[in-house]
């Protein structure tokens, strides 16, 4: 026999201790009489020990710790900028030059382009904004550029494909000027950001738990940088690269 | 948000993470939407640390987890919902065709629960409804007691233990099935 409803009850408190002990040892003695409590007892046991020896204990992510972290940090913290800078400095230690960025008079400065996109994009998270515009109109966003740089870059609107533009702003890269727009998926932020384009190997596809995405055209490289997944980030180039622009 | 608020949420929440993550990814079923729904839920917990009563920390931010998930999926995955009284007209069914198979005292059942290995259970976990999952992860997996989980979950003590006993018979009947 099934042990009756208010059995299971008490089997399953008291194997989870949750009775106290006056109750704990009366149902010992009743466990010890009825050979059907007993071996629901055993079922239970076993699969309570099978759970807690076989079912691993899921953990945030990085990624999600700097997340929730940056929500209850407006500030940029002080060691937000060192850990951006060691970045960079161990991706330039690490690995063959790739991307290097041009100063103004177009000689290298010996800087690989894709950390400092991506020490870029981690700064912005830390800010209370990732965005100087804050605009979801690219009508709105591209003449601010306008104004600050000698080109403004191509702006897309991707809201049906899911990539709301959210605004842009204008990071630092190496020495040059460069226009960042910045879109959304679901709440993951996507900063893309326009440079001259020059030669180079492959950069990488990720750095720091941040996917890096990047493609030429009409002598522009645009970089994508996001905690999305990367199938998610091609999704979004992809989207860009097809959509129309501003005419 | 005032600095005092910032310093306030990181004291309380924010060490409750990973339990807020393993609830969520319980509840969700994957890591994108349950980050998603954590960085939601922590911005609710945010907004509202100045009502936190001081209690228990890891109950408060995993009840407002909890519900930031199934408003979640209330708009995201209405199906996966599953009424509560729909769940009850379900268990007696089983539960009587339970009866009908009376368990010897040394079962070849208990065995193969024991053995089960990490991908069957996690997916007879997967495979229960989502209260009596979310009831049974929190006991079994995350480890907290009943009074804890009534808390989170919003439900008297005898809900819990009930979900939690319908939980395992489910998960019984599930793994002490020949594969």
């Amino acid at each position: 026999m099934t042990p009756a409803q208010d059995d299971r009850l008490w089997l399953n408190a008291y194997i989870d201790g949750e009775l106290d002990p006056a109750h704990a040892l009366e149902f010992e003695q009743r466990l010890a009489a009825d050979p059907a409590l007993a071996a629901a007892h055993a079922r239970i046991a076993a699969l309570r020990g099978a759970i807690r020896e076989r079912v691993p204990r899921e953990q945030a992510s990085p990624q999600l710790r700097r997340r929730v972290a940056a929500l209850a940090r407006p500030q940029p913290a002080p060691g937000w900028r060192a850990l951006a800078a060691s970045v960079a400095v161990a991706f330039v230690a690490g690995s063959a030059l790739t991307y290097v960025v041009l100063g103004p008079g177009g000689q290298e400065s010996g800087t690989p382009v894709a950390p400092l996109v991506v020490a870029s994009h981690m700064r912005s998270l830390m800010a209370s904004q990732p965005i100087d515009v804050a605009s979801s109109d690219r009508h709105t966003v591209k003449p601010w550029f306008n104004g600050k740089l000698p080109e403004s870059p191509r702006v897309v609107d991707l809201t049906t494909q899911g990539f709301p533009l959210v605004g842009g702003r204008i990071d630092v890269i190496g020495l040059t000027p460069a226009p960042t727009l910045v879109y959304r998926h679901r709440l993951h932020v996507i900063s893309l950001t326009a440079l001259p384009a020059r030669l180079g190997v492959t950069p990488p596809h990720a750095i720091d738990g941040y996917n890096i995405v990047d493609w030429t055209e009409g002598g522009i490289t645009y970089w994508a940088v996001s905690d999305l997944s990367a199938p998610e980030l091609e999704d979004f180039a992809r989207a860009f690269r097809a959509g129309e622009a501003e005419p | 948000m005032s600095r005092a608020d910032n310093t306030r949420f990181a004291n309380v929440v924010l060490p409750y993470l990973d339990d807020a993550y393993a609830l969520a990814r319980w509840v969700l079923g994957n890591r994108a939407d349950a980050e998603d729904v954590v960085q939601d839920a922590c911005l609710r917990a945010l907004r509202g640390i100045s009502g936190f009563s001081g209690a228990n920390g890891r109950a408060w931010t995993l009840a407002i987890v909890r519900n930031a998930a199934y408003d979640w999926l209330r708009k995201n995955r209405p199906a996966a919902i599953v009424p509560v009284e729909d769940l009850e007209k379900v268990e007696r069914v089983a539960s009587r065709d339970n009866a009908a198979v009376a368990p010897a005292q040394d079962d070849p059942e208990t065995a193969l629960i024991a053995r089960a290995d990490e991908l069957r259970l996690q997916a007879a976990i997967e495979g229960l409804p989502a209260v009596f999952r979310e009831t049974l992860v929190l006991r079994d997996v995350q480890g907290l007691g009943y009074r804890e989980i009534a808390e989170i979950t919003g439900v008297p003590i005898g809900t819990v233990m009930s979900r939690l006993a319908r939980a395992r018979d489910r998960l019984i009947e599930t793994l002490g099935a020949e594969q």
